[in-house]
Formats: structure tokens, C-alpha cells, sequence
């Protein structure tokens, strides 16, 4: 099951990462690691420096993948986002949060895929 | 990129400019808002999203920082809406920022981006000169309230798009005319006269003693003797509302929100009635953050007090500052704010528990235990600040069946304002306004009689039993009937008639 999520995975992230482009964004990294765990896609869009989570799902049984996003799981990405930001010095540039969500359906096709932009806020 | 957009908030009645900047950084897309925003403001950025949005315009993912100075203000309601929207989309660039300095902006945002009305937007319009502005921007059902107030130009605006194409010049909004005399003149007559109410010839004099001296008002009489209607019919005897007094009392009724949207001024003094189970800050104003209360809406008008010794007693209480006064001072621990509160008193009760007391037709089943207790709910202090005792009878049926109106509210008014003129004149330079306001020292001087007619007055006192403390009460009455009557000096039955106004002195009952 373990090993069966994590190919779903990668495939999820190269399907995203040709829909970013188709998107006008430019990648910058792909899977970047940092000490708190790693961002899916680091990306260009205009000014905006953008850090992008690709959520796969095969079923709807657990419902849509971008609901699978908790709250701690923002805090952990926004963590990352900022250990980039700071090795590059673009803490205080224009940066935000993206989320894709794939669907996919019979033999890895992609059923649904979509783009939340500014998906997470700074909260108070 | 900065930047600046003015609005205005109210403190009490008055209204003071509050600055709204902007500042659009990068960072973690984010929107705050500070400089002490109550809670209304701090929901208001999701209004405020979701209008920007529905307006056709995008919301900048980035970090939004709103400043509200003066910052050590606390600002309330949602008319900050409008102004924090359009210095969103100012910094974006989407609006052409040239030449606002002299706008003043307010207005609460639907989610679909048009403007709803908001309180208290005449004190703003009467605070811009002070302010140093010329136009006034605002959702359309708030228009006619803020053009009541000449040198200023008032825009009425449907949504956020209107307003953001207006500054940007595409579109013209043209400014509200209002013709304040016009306005004033349709909104000052009253649906309700005097000549409504059939009978109770005594009661009606009583009243026009009192409009014309200013004098306080207690009812006494059985249920159904037409106690309220009576009171009801009092504004319309009290001499005209001047414009002065009109854009004072609508200024109140703004703040509370209680002005009919479209409607402008009030014209006609107000008449509040609450019921006996108000509390003592709903009656003189309260709250966290004071808020006028039934005394202030009355300004310049009535408030009727039925049922009187139904009211709990520390509300009664409270009263006796404002009454000697004219205002009330209201202190909380965010603020100490006055409002002003000059209205007669009028207070209507029955004469015992069961109401029937007084009432030759119908026996009444208390007992003078119970009767006591019933009046002894009314406090000294308080029945001291009331001059006028009217008892009111039954109804008899010959005056039911009457076909024949009473006399109509503008005969009585005339008479009025003319005894309200002569005491004007007289009292001019003791800074008051009515004999009922006059203090024991003023009465010595103006309350003149000769010795003979002081001799009767006391005579009557030891004979009735009239208290010492309704002396001058007495005095003070028979000076505004002599005044009614055009008599510079007081004589015997003006005395007379004055002493029948004190009913409660006489112990009659109880």
C-alpha cells in the first residue's frame, strides 16, 4: 500500500509540474528538502516566487485532495517555504502558496486536475 | 505602494476623521487590520475580499497592512468598509488616486459589492467643515440624511464599482440637493391633534400650562381615561421644532440609527414611550461603549412614562440628573461621552393598585396599606422635579357621545408660544429658557405678588395641607399661567389654579 501511494505520488507531481508549465509558471525545483521535510515544486509566476503542493488521490473515497491539506500540514509548509526564502534572501519579495490537485482515474490517466492559487494565507 | 484614503467615525454624536492607509508588501499573502478596529471592522475583511472580487477587480495575494489613525481611537461599525476597500485597490493602482484629499468616504460593503447604509452619517456630514472637506461619499439610501448640511457635496453611490468608476472618471454621479427649509417644513406636521380627544377640558389647560412653562407632567387616573392619548397630543402643542433643534434631535436618532432612510430630518419633536420594564441604561444610555438612550431620543421632545410606579425604582432614580440638567454624562470604562437630553417628563399612573380609587362610579378593593405602598414607589426626589399633578377623570358619557371636536392643537399652540415668548424676554438674562427651570431666587424676583395675595397662598397652604416643598412649585405655575394670561403681576386666581395642579400635596389619598 506504502510503496503503491508513493508512485501515485510522483506521478501526480509530473502531471502537475507539465500543467504549471502550461500555466506560464516557470520550475525552479522539483522536490526541494529542507531539515522540516520538502516542497513539491518550487516555481516562477511573474513576480510571485510560488511553492507548490501537489495532492494525488486515486478514489474520491476520503474526499477531494485539497481537503486533505490540515492545518498543521500548512504550518510545515510555510516553515519550508521560508527556509528557501531565507537561503535566497527573497523573505520579504512576493511569494505564496499554490495547491494542485490530481484525480486520477483508470490506469493513471488524469480524471480531474486543478489549481488553487494563494491556497494558504498568513494567519493571525 | 501607499496609500491614503479619509473616512470618518463617531465618538458619542460627534463624528472625527480617521485616516485609512494601506500598505501592500511582500511576504506570505496576508490581511490585517490595525489601529483598534471593534469586531464589526476586523469581519470586515472578508466582506471586504469577497466585495473587491464580485466587483470585477483581483484581490492582491500579498501582505495587505490597513492602519486606522488615529490609532488610539477604538473605531466602530462597518462604514469603514468602503474606505478600506478603495485604499486596497488605491495601492494596486486600480484607482486613480489624484484629488481625494478632500473626500470623506463611507458606506458597508455587501458581498456582491454594493453599498449598504450605515448609522450616523448626519454628524459626519455636519463634522466636515471641521474636518476641512468638501465631499461626501456614501451608499445612496444615506444621501438625503447627509445633505441635509449646506457647503458640502454630498455623492450618492449604488456599489464599489460605481464609486471606484466615479473616481476614475469614466462615469458621473450627480450630487444630492436637499432643501433643508422644504424637507423640514414636509416633515413637521403631525398626524395626531388635540381635537381628537373629546372632553377633559381641565386636563387639556393643565397640558397647554405645561408646554407653555416647560413644567414636568404626572397623570393621575383611572385605566381608560384617556391618560396616554392625552400625552400623545402633547407634542403638538409645544411650540415648533426650530431647524436648530430638528438637525440636534435627528443627530441622536442618526447615531442610534433610528432615522427612516430617505426621510431626512425629523420635524416633529419626538414623543418616546418605553415600556416599564426598560433598564436604567437603556432609559439614559449605556453599554461597553455608550450608546444614547430613550432620555437622548426624546431631546427636545417628550418622554411619557406610563404606569409609573410599574418602573423599577433605580430607573426612576437615574433620571433626576438628567431632568435638572439637560444632559447626561455617561461613563464606561472605554470612554466618558454626554449626550444631551432636554425633554419634559410626562408620567402617567392609576391612583391606587386597582385604579379605581379616585373613580366615583366603581369601588375600589384596595386597602390603604396597599395604596400606600403603591405610591411610596415614586420617590420625594423624583415627584420634586415633577410641578404639575393633573388628575384625570373618567370619561362621562355625554362627552362620549359628543359629536363636537375639542379644540385643534395649532389654537392652543399659538397661546402657547405666545406665553413662551413672554418668559423669553423675561428670563433672557438669567440664561434659561422657561418658569420651570427658575430657582427659589429667580422666583423671589419675577414670582411678584402683593401682600394680600400672599396671605391667601399661605392661607391655602395651612388649610389644604400643601407641603412647604410645593411653595414654590406653586409659584412657578401661577407665573406661567399669569404669563398665558398676558398679566405681568400674579393674582389670586392664577394662585387658585395653581394650587389645583398639586394634587399629590393635598393627600387626597394615601
Amino acid at each position: 500500500m506504502g510503496r503503491e501511494n508513493k508512485i501515485l505520488g510522483i506521478v501526480g507531481e509530473v502531471i502537475a509540474a507539465d500543467f504549471l508549465k502550461q500555466k506560464g509558471y516557470k520550475i525552479l525545483e522539483n522536490n526541494y528538502t529542507t531539515p522540516f521535510g520538502e516542497v513539491d515544486i518550487i516555481a516562477k509566476d511573474g513576480d510571485f516566487t510560488v511553492f507548490v503542493e501537489v495532492k494525488t488521490r486515486a478514489t474520491d473515497s476520503l474526499g477531494p485532495p485539497s481537503l486533505s491539506i490540515t492545518w498543521a500540514k500548512e504550518k510545515n509548509i510555510i516553515k519550508n517555504a521560508l527556509c528557501y526564502l531565507k537561503k535566497y534572501g527573497l523573505v520579504y519579495s512576493y511569494w505564496r502558496i499554490d495547491v494542485v490537485s490530481v484525480k486520477l482515474g483508470e490506469g493513471n490517466g488524469v480524471e480531474q486536475i486543478e489549481l488553487i492559487r494563494n491556497a494558504i494565507e498568513g494567519t493571525l | 505602494m501607499i496609500a491614503k484614503i479619509y473616512s470618518s467615525c463617531l465618538l458619542g454624536i460627534d463624528a472625527y476623521e480617521v485616516t485609512v492607509e494601506t500598505d501592500i508588501g511582500g511576504g506570505l499573502p496576508y490581511f490585517n487590520i490595525v489601529g483598534l478596529p471593534d469586531p464589526a471592522i476586523k469581519e470586515s475583511r472578508d466582506r471586504i475580499k469577497a466585495a473587491v472580487k464580485n466587483s470585477g477587480y483581483s484581490f492582491p495575494s500579498k501582505k495587505i497592512t490597513i492602519n486606522l489613525a488615529p490609532a488610539d481611537i477604538r473605531k466602530e461599525g462597518a462604514a469603514l468598509d468602503l474606505p478600506i476597500a478603495l485604499s486596497i485597490l488605491a495601492s494596486e493602482e486600480v484607482l486613480d488616486s489624484g484629488g481625494m484629499q478632500d473626500i470623506i468616504f463611507c458606506g458597508e460593503l455587501s458581498l456582491d459589492g454594493k453599498l449598504k447604509p450605515v448609522k450616523g452619517v448626519l454628524p459626519i456630514s455636519m463634522a466636515m467643515g471641521k474636518m476641512g472637506k468638501k465631499r461626501l461619499i456614501l451608499p445612496a439610501d444615506n444621501a438625503r440624511e447627509a445633505a441635509m448640511v449646506k457647503d458640502i457635496e454630498v455623492y450618492p453611490a449604488g456599489s464599489l464599482k460605481e464609486v471606484v468608476d466615479f473616481l476614475n472618471k469614466t462615469i458621473d454621479i450627480k450630487a444630492q440637493r436637499s432643501n433643508i427649509e422644504q424637507i423640514f417644513k414636509k416633515n413637521s406636521r403631525y398626524k395626531i391633534d388635540f381635537a381628537d380627544v373629546k372632553g377633559q377640558e381641565h386636563v387639556k389647560r393643565g397640558l397647554e400650562i405645561a408646554a407653555a412653562g416647560g413644567h414636568n407632567v404626572l397623570l393621575i387616573g383611572p385605566p381608560g381615561s384617556g391618560k396616554s392619548m392625552l400625552a400623545k397630543r402633547l407634542t403638538t402643542i409645544l411650540s415648533e421644532m426650530t431647524i436648530e433643534e430638528s438637525l440636534e434631535t435627528s443627530k441622536i436618532h442618526s447615531v442610534s440609527g433610528k432615522l427612516i432612510p430617505g426621510k431626512g430630518l425629523i420635524g416633529t419633536r419626538p414623543f418616546r414611550s418605553p415600556h416599564h420594564t426598560i433598564s436604567d441604561a437603556a432609559l439614559v444610555g449605556g453599554g461597553t461603549h455608550p450608546a444614547p438612550g430613550e432620555i437622548s431620543l426624546a431631546h427636545n421632545g417628550v418622554l411619557f412614562l406610563d404606569e409609573l410606579p410599574e418602573f423599577k425604582r433605580n430607573v426612576l432614580e437615574v433620571l433626576r440628573q438628567p431632568l435638572e440638567e439637560g444632559a447626561i454624562t455617561i461613563s464606561r470604562i472605554s470612554n466618558t461621552l454626554t449626550y444631551p437630553s432636554k425633554f419634559m417628563l410626562v408620567a402617567a399612573m392609576n391612583p391606587c393598585p386597582c385604579g379605581y380609587f379616585t373613580d366615583p362610579k366603581r369601588e375600589c378593593l384596595c386597602s390603604p396599606f396597599q395604596i400606600q405602598r403603591y405610591l411610596s414607589k415614586i420617590s420625594g426626589p423624583l415627584l420634586d422635579r415633577i410641578d404639575i399633578h393633573l388628575e384625570v377623570p373618567r370619561l362621562e358619557l355625554k362627552h362620549l357621545t359628543d359629536k363636537r371636536c375639542g379644540e385643534a392643537s395649532c389654537e392652543i399652540r399659538k397661546r402657547v408660544d405666545r406665553g413662551r415668548s413672554v418668559q423669553r424676554e423675561r428670563l433672557k438674562a438669567d440664561g434659561i429658557f422657561f418658569n420651570a427651570h427658575l430657582e427659589s431666587k429667580e422666583i423671589e424676583k419675577y414670582c411678584v405678588m402683593d401682600k394680600e395675595r400672599e396671605e391667601l397662598l399661605k392661607l391655602a397652604i395651612l388649610e389644604l395641607g400643601i407641603s412647604a416643598r410645593a411653595y414654590d412649585k406653586i409659584l412657578k405655575i401661577s407665573r406661567t399661567i399669569a404669563d398665558l394670561d398676558s398679566k405681568d403681576v400674579i393674582e389670586a386666581h392664577h394662585v387658585s389654579e395653581a394650587i389645583s395642579y398639586r394634587s399629590l400635596d393635598r393627600n387626597l389619598w394615601g
